[in-house]
């Protein structure tokens, strides 16, 4: 990783609690994120098979960067990541393929599709307060019957055989190269619009309810609404990329959003990098996306290498690796007594 | 319709006894084991190979259901230990993750090793007549020992001082150590119990349908279903959960068929969260 890279984390990390920063400030992180990865194809532009797994590696960015609006910042857990982008795809493909209208518009209103669905699972997780575990159970629950719904009508998805899509055929998400380039951009908005929500009054509400819901319901912050509107926001993001992927592959089934590719994989990807935090995305879906291609040639013993890397990783870094680096150098490098508060080893 | 029911029962006491497994390890540390599942299949396994091998079948299930109990006792006293150092939501996320590794892992060995390999427990005789119903003797058994197993930990948790101790700890872990229990022998001991109930579930479950050694994951779904409509930490209350949702089971299976049968089970579970956060016999924190 470059230097600029490295100092642009630690900038986001130690980004101060009044969130008075300069817009620069705040956004230079994205630039450079943005530049790295734009930079990528220029080394794997004529393997098919390696753009393949970084345009995948970006989708899981982005799947993971909603989730953490969702999760990350009000705590939310959504177990119906994988569920919500497959309404996306589906939706986008039905309405594209079979109504027969447009792609892009397909794509918006699979994305509010999502977003509704969402949304009324945070409205019922928020108004009966359920807590963590629950609110994960409950959206379980909601993933697995999104499957069952999905091989059950295979009349309208194509069940078990999966779904052929013609509409994003002719157009820009044919071509690899600049597939990747969509993922990014969508991959840099959403990278935006996390920060944007961040500084924002959304933005604050969701840093007190995420401190202290208590306090921050005696403050006047309306829980529910905040709660809710991260639902819905992050949902459209899951949406959104969920359909685009449909179109740029050309073929969706049960399995590309099944609960054990998507949720999974996006909890750790997120909880490795720093929930909550504005990099901690990109950082997880960049090492578990190289993981995954490492283990690719052990065939068999993926599965195992792949579970021994997790319970390592996550016994190495209990907060994800973000934080971890913002309190190291907290206690290294702040010449004065502001970062000085001790890192608890263990809580 | 007797049939439908009973049918429900069966298959719904295998579900408690899944629950009841995930249930009170959750209750003690707050670990949502989501490796119960491939526990189960990992004692099954172990079950099959022994038997493959040319052990007695009764044998073979000792040292099963044995073997799962080290395997949780074992993964109490390494894994576990940096997760109980941390508090609140922290230790639940760090719990979950660990334990999905540790799943990962289970399965991953399972599937690289013993692809094809399946438990089966063959119980020969006659279908007896219940309520007119002819059932067959393995679901019989397979209940039978689930009872049995139910009631002895009942039992256990209500007249025993280590139960008392348990119990003491689920309700208030701070309490418990000021009164001289020690919560991290409780938890770890119970880690253990809960690794031989999956064992239980492997035996019983495999005199009625094989259980095969990619089964891990709906397995671990439905410990969670079970546990959480039940109330977390609460024994009877996964008793009663596991057997509602069995009867619920069944019954959809047979009137409405399908895929419809998952989503009405997975509605059924999800609007009994809704309406009632602590679970059915769960106490409210």
């Amino acid at each position: 990783m470059t230097a600029s890279a490295e100092s642009a984390m630690e900038e986001a990390v130690a980004e101060g609690p009044t969130g008075s920063a300069s817009a620069p400030r705040d956004f230079a992180p994205i630039a450079v994120v943005a530049v790295l990865l734009a930079l990528v194809p220029l080394n794997f532009h004529d393997s098919g098979s390696m753009m393949t797994v970084i345009i995948a590696g970006l989708l899981f960015l982005s799947y993971t960067i909603a989730f953490n609006v969702i999760f990350g910042s009000t705590g939310q857990l959504f177990l119906c990541t994988g569920a919500l982008a497959g309404i996306g795809g589906f939706a986008s493909a039905i309405l594209s393929d079979r109504v027969g209208i447009p792609m892009l518009l397909s794509i918006v209103v699979a994305g509010a599709f999502a977003a509704i669905v969402g949304g009324l699972l945070s409205w019922v997780a928020v108004s009966r307060s359920l807590d963590t575990i629950f609110t994960g159970i409950v959206t379980l629950a909601f993933s697995l019957s999104y499957q069952n719904f999905i091989l059950g009508r295979g009349d309208l998805t194509g069940g078990e055989d999966g779904l052929r899509i013609e509409a994003g055929g002719d157009t820009i998400l044919d071509s690899q190269v600049k597939a990747y380039y969509v993922f990014l951009a969508l991959a840099v908005v959403y990278l935006v619009l996390f920060k944007l929500l961040q500084r924002s009054h959304i933005g604050w509400a969701f840093r007190a309810l995420r401190d202290d819901e208590v306090a921050a319901e005696l403050a006047g912050v309306d829980v529910t609404r905040y709660r809710v509107y991260a639902g819905l926001i992050g949902s459209a993001m899951l949406g959104v990329a969920g359909a685009i992927f449909a179109h740029h592959r050309g073929f969706i089934g049960t399995s590309t959003y099944s609960f054990g590719k998507v949720d999974v994989r996006v909890l750790v990807m997120l909880a490795f990098g720093g929930i909550g935090t504005l990099l901690g995305p990109v950082l997880g879906a960049l090492v578990f996306t190289i993981l995954d291609e490492i283990l690719d040639s052990y065939a068999q013993l993926r599965e195992v290498l792949y579970g021994v890397v997790t319970v390592t990783l996550f016994l190495g870094f209990r907060r994800g690796v973000i934080p971890t680096l913002g309190s190291l150098r907290d206690k290294f490098v702040s010449p004065s007594g502001r970062g000085r508060r001790p890192t608890k080893p263990g809580g | 319709m007797t049939a439908v029911v009973l049918d429900g029962i069966v298959l719904g006491l295998q579900f408690a006894i899944l629950g009841v497994g995930l249930t009170l390890v959750y209750g003690l540390g707050g670990v949502v084991n989501l490796a119960h599942g491939q526990m189960v299949v990992f004692s099954a396994i172990v079950i099959a190979r022994l038997i493959d091998k040319g052990a007695s079948t009764l044998v073979a299930v000792a040292i099963g259901v044995v073997a799962v109990g080290v395997l949780g006792l074992l993964i109490d006293l390494t894994l576990m230990k940096p997760v109980y150092r941390q508090r609140g939501e922290s230790r639940v996320l760090l719990g979950l993750l660990l334990m999905l590794g540790v799943g990962f892992i289970i399965d991953g060995i399972l599937e690289w090793k013993y692809p094809i390999e399946a438990l089966t427990i063959r119980i020969s005789g006659d279908p007896i007549p219940i309520l007119g119903v002819n059932m067959r003797r393995g679901s019989l058994i397979a209940s039978g020992i689930i009872l049995m197993v139910g009631a002895v930990l009942v039992l256990f948790f209500r007249l025993t001082t280590f139960g008392r101790a348990t119990r003491s700890v689920i309700q208030d872990e701070e309490g418990a150590r000021l009164c001289g229990v020690n919560p991290a022998t409780v938890r770890t001991v119970v880690f253990g119990l809960s690794g031989v109930l999956a064992g239980v579930v492997a035996v019983t479950r495999a005199m009625s349908t094989p259980v095969v050694s990619t089964a891990g994951v709906d397995l671990t779904i439905f410990a969670l279903i079970v546990a959480v409509v039940g109330g977390l930490g609460s024994v009877s209350g996964s008793f009663m959960a596991g057997v509602l949702l069995g009867i619920v089971n069944t019954f959809s299976a047979f009137y409405i068929g399908s895929y419809v049968t998952t989503i009405v089970l997975l509605m059924a579970a999800a609007v009994t969260i809704v309406v009632r956060p602590s679970g059915l016999l769960g106490e409210k924190s």
